[in-house]
């Protein structure tokens, strides 16, 4: 694990774990998860926006770091034990 | 190129027709709200006439989930030109509206090639690009 820049991150690092985390999301087979992922994200960059303390700002960006690398891996488990019957919310027409 | 825009100032549904008989010059379309019936396949009878990259449909879709995203209401104007940050949108904002782009056109968009994004018509030409990108090498 590299180690945490005691630095405060910059905006655009702070853009590019934003994308990251929603890339990371599209991994993901279940519907329910890939939506929280994005929706999740969203929020907390949206609540941590206004944040001026710089060791709030690197302690918020470290623990979202860490959250991707959780990501990374769950998606890794999830798509082992993909289910064959997808979610309701993706089917292109509706059953009736 | 006059006589092209008096043939498609009506609002009846032919206006579909003669955007496509037309497409060899590619025409910005304003994607003003207040087109009579609220119908996003509706081409807005405003254009102005300039050769640019970009194909109409994929402006409007770029205008459509701008619009999505930034919850505008439909009456507010969205022009090709119209800033993002005009529209109250922060730099979160615009992430969130390439990554729509992404998902809704198949393409991946470079970390650099996202920074300089701040306007419809950059996005819709950036989309273009990387489709043909993308085709073309088949």
């Amino acid at each position: 694990m590299s180690a945490s820049s005691s630095a405060t991150p910059s905006a655009a690092q702070v853009r590019s774990l934003f994308r990251s985390l929603q890339r990371v999301a599209r991994n993901f087979p279940d519907y329910n998860i890939r939506e929280y992922v994005k929706r999740r994200t969203v929020d907390a960059f949206r609540e941590n926006a206004t944040l001026s303390d710089p060791s709030s700002i690197s302690s918020a960006f470290s623990h979202g770091e860490s959250q991707l690398a959780l990501l990374k891996r769950q998606a890794l488990v999830y798509s082992l034990y993909t289910p064959s019957l997808r979610s309701v919310m993706e089917l292109q027409q509706p059953p009736f | 190129m006059a006589s092209v825009s008096a043939t498609s100032l009506s609002f009846q549904p032919s206006l579909k027709l003669s955007t496509r008989t037309s497409q060899a010059c590619y025409k910005t379309i304003v994607c003003v709200g207040w087109s009579r019936k609220s119908l996003p396949s509706l081409r807005s009878s405003r254009f102005r006439i300039c050769a640019v990259q970009a194909q109409p449909e994929t402006v409007q879709k770029v205008c459509d989930i701008v619009r999505k995203q930034l919850a505008l209401p439909p009456e507010s104007e969205l022009t090709p030109d119209t800033k993002f940050s005009a529209l109250g949108a922060d730099s979160l904002d615009t992430v969130e509206i390439v990554m729509g782009l992404e998902e809704e056109f198949g393409i991946t968009v470079e970390e650099d090639g996202s920074q300089n994004i701040s306007t419809v018509q950059e996005a819709a030409d950036l989309i273009e690009k990387l489709v043909q990108d993308k085709t073309a090498p088949s």
